[in-house]
């Protein structure tokens, strides 16, 4: 039964306008809803105390002052940083100063850290609840019949997943039911996504994805879990190391722009 | 050493990274699903088509390199030619799947 060319089926055109345009157009609506819905449920953050607000500045203050320190001389950068070792190790800035030395918060109690749970347990459920709810809408209206023909081969193995609910022997893989239509769409709409709604939208679940997997990079640098008072005495110990690798930048900026004159 | 003090003199600005991605990642996604349509309607078929992808994206970085680097990629990403070359492929490999996939049914069975 093989033809060499391979298996042809004639479909009727309407096809098309009533099944895959349909679906494509359902699942860039819900794309859209779900960015905007992600938007709308996301709550305010919480308006910190003054000392819990100068604690992190402040740490943060020393980040800069080691990340920058070669754009000023040598003496500022050192009174500088005199300055700030003996705040931190003297404990000026600690948000509650009798707590150092307890162990750190536990998150599930401390309210900051509840915040950031719920945000991301919001945005997973936006994600989860349109994307079963199509797929239930798919199966119930479009299965039992092929519709689409892939343009490139696969193996025999594919066969059960893409042509759900046509258990032929000899149909080519290539011919796929409305399913692998929808999944085409939920990987392929990205680029669109990408373009009506800018560039950081909550429909792009590809991005979303690894940005659970790298949590660090997104939480917050004084959230639950932290002690400040060690941060405080790490970062005086790097601002030490780092003022000792000075290397002021205008040193021989006088050859360097003799040199592109 | 000398990277770093070569760092010191032209720092890498982060603002001005990420704004330079966001533009070649815009124009390869809208590129994506350009692409498809005309692969679609050519009627390409299983290799032909995703060599099809790879050539045009190549010589829509190559005009990119020349008219939007003035020529001089390297002095606007970390990586020169390559970075204009490879980035984002896969994610605009999936729209282009896409679209093709949709106009070679459309166009002609």
């Amino acid at each position: 039964m093989a033809q060499p060319q391979g298996q042809m089926i004639l479909r009727d055109p309407a096809l098309f306008y009533w099944i895959l345009i349909p679906i494509t157009v359902v699942m860039v609506l819900t794309g859209i809803l779900r960015h905007y819905a992600t938007i709308l449920l996301q709550s305010t953050p919480k308006k910190q105390d003054l000392k819990a607000i100068r604690q992190q500045h402040n740490l943060l203050r020393g980040v800069n002052l080691r990340t920058n320190g070669n754009h000023i001389s040598l003496d500022s950068m050192v009174s500088r940083k005199n300055f700030l070792v003996q705040q931190y190790q003297s404990g000026a800035y600690l948000k509650n100063p009798e707590a150092v030395g307890q162990p750190p918060v536990n998150p599930m109690t401390d309210p900051a850290g509840m915040d950031q749970m719920m945000n991301m347990v919001k945005g997973n459920m936006a994600m989860i609840v349109p994307q079963t709810l199509i797929m239930g809408w798919i199966n119930a209206f479009f299965s039992g019949f092929v519709i689409l023909k892939l343009p490139f081969p696969l193996t025999i193995r594919f066969k059960s997943m893409l042509q759900s609910g046509v258990n032929t022997r000899d149909l080519d893989v290539r011919w796929v039911s409305s399913l692998s239509w929808y999944f085409l769409n939920l990987f392929g709409l990205r680029p669109v996504f990408t373009y009506i709604l800018g560039n950081d939208n909550a429909a792009d679940q590809m991005s979303q994805q690894m940005q659970q997997m790298n949590p660090g990079s997104t939480a917050n640098m004084f959230g639950p879990g932290q002690d400040p008072n060690k941060m405080y005495l790490a970062e005086a110990e790097n601002l030490e190391v780092a003022a000792g690798q000075h290397e002021y930048v205008l040193e021989g900026i006088e050859d360097r722009m003799r040199a592109l004159v | 050493m000398d990277e770093e003090h070569e760092l010191l003199i032209n720092p890498v600005v982060q603002e001005s990274v990420l704004h330079n991605t966001k533009t070649i990642s815009d124009l390869r996604s809208l590129l994506s699903s350009l692409l498809g349509i005309a692969a679609g309607t050519l009627g390409l078929e299983s290799y032909a088509g995703f060599i099809f992808y790879f050539v045009m994206s190549a010589f829509t970085s190559l005009l990119m390199g020349v008219f939007l680097a003035g020529g001089k990629p390297k002095e606007y990403f970390r990586g020169g030619w390559w970075d204009l070359l490879s980035s984002d492929l896969i994610g605009g490999l999936a729209g282009y799947v896409l679209t093709w996939t949709l106009f070679l049914g459309l166009v002609g069975v």
